[in-house]
């Protein structure tokens, strides 16, 4: 089955920006958004908490992978100070968000290197 | 002076006689039917109903002054049951395990609303049992961002890995998922390693 899915690639500037309102408007036109960070885990629960807002049959919610890039298990001490700088300075967690329509992305497996999105 | 030590010790009296225990968790993990096994042990009556249809607990319920007692120690505190945490809730789900459609539909925005007031009600806990079925995969957003929170709010967490009476229980999943946190293995419907959760309780709530 052909299956046309589109991808909205949105830097985290902008996402903080123009706030969830735009966020959901892209989830609710079928969009799967990336988002070149790592939420911090009040922002995947308020993202949530709006998204269970918009519930409605055409609208069944979202799938949600936040992520790191950066494995701090495997990292020496000073490369996570190096990181946390880094991060710091450039006011985000690296790592990269991807969000989908419940109706498009059925489901996300993750384990720390991988995902595996089943659409 | 009295009153400047009544006051201190007044706070503390008072922070420790309001301790808010929470069970949160994905959907059908087990948490009403904990949160029963421990009123029913305590009390000697269940707090909700449960049952094997997604989102059957679809709004906070609190057990006020629960006491419970292990060797010797007791701790009282209200107990609050949570509803399943989801980041998606469709009525067809529901209409698959058999409800009709209006029911369907009607359950679906009380199952969004549940999950909304489970997250509101983070704020206001003092510990939290994590409850995860042993026998699914533990490494899902829905996990993660529920520990994350708890964490950044500093809350004590045990995870309670329940349904271990399965075959397919898998404790050391949980445990390597989630290798910073105490777990414990239980089975909240036949009681298995209930007492050992009583002691972690009495022990690190005290």
């Amino acid at each position: 089955m052909n299956m046309n899915v589109k991808f909205k690639l949105l830097a985290y500037e902008k996402f903080k920006k123009d706030g969830f309102d735009a966020l959901i408007n892209d989830l609710r036109e079928s969009k799967i958004v990336l988002i070149d960070a790592k939420l911090t885990p009040e922002q995947e629960a308020y993202i949530i908490e709006q998204t269970m807002k918009q519930v409605s049959e055409k609208f069944a919610g979202i799938e949600l992978a936040s992520m790191s890039v950066l494995n701090e298990d495997e990292v020496s001490g000073f490369d996570k100070f190096k990181n946390a700088l880094l991060e710091t300075i450039i006011g985000k967690k690296r790592g990269f968000t991807i969000i989908g329509p419940a109706k498009v992305v059925h489901k996300i497996k993750k384990n720390p290197e991988e995902l595996m999105v089943f659409m | 002076m009295m009153n400047w030590l009544r006051r201190i010790f007044g706070s503390l009296f008072k922070r420790k006689k309001d301790i808010k225990l929470g069970l949160y968790g994905p959907v059908n993990s087990g948490k009403t039917t904990l949160a029963n096994r421990i009123c029913k042990d305590w009390l000697g009556e269940e707090l909700g109903s449960v049952s094997s249809v997604p989102h059957e607990t679809r709004e906070i319920q609190m057990k006020e002054k629960v006491t419970i007692k292990n060797k010797g120690k007791s701790l009282t505190f209200n107990l609050v049951d949570t509803p399943g945490i989801a980041t998606k809730i469709d009525f067809e789900d529901f209409v698959k395990v058999g409800l009709k459609k209006k029911e369907a539909k009607t359950r679906a925005k009380e199952a969004t609303k549940g999950v909304i007031e489970s997250i509101k009600w983070l704020d206001n806990m003092d510990m939290v049992l994590v409850v995860l079925d042993s026998t699914m995969d533990p490494i899902n957003q829905v996990n993660i961002t529920i520990l994350g929170n708890l964490d950044a709010r500093d809350i004590p967490v045990l995870i309670v890995g329940n349904k271990t009476d399965l075959k397919s229980a898998n404790l050391e999943k949980i445990r390597s998922a989630f290798p910073s946190y105490n777990t414990l293995g239980i089975s909240a419907k036949h009681g298995k390693n209930i007492d050992d959760l009583y002691q972690r309780l009495v022990d690190s709530l005290r």
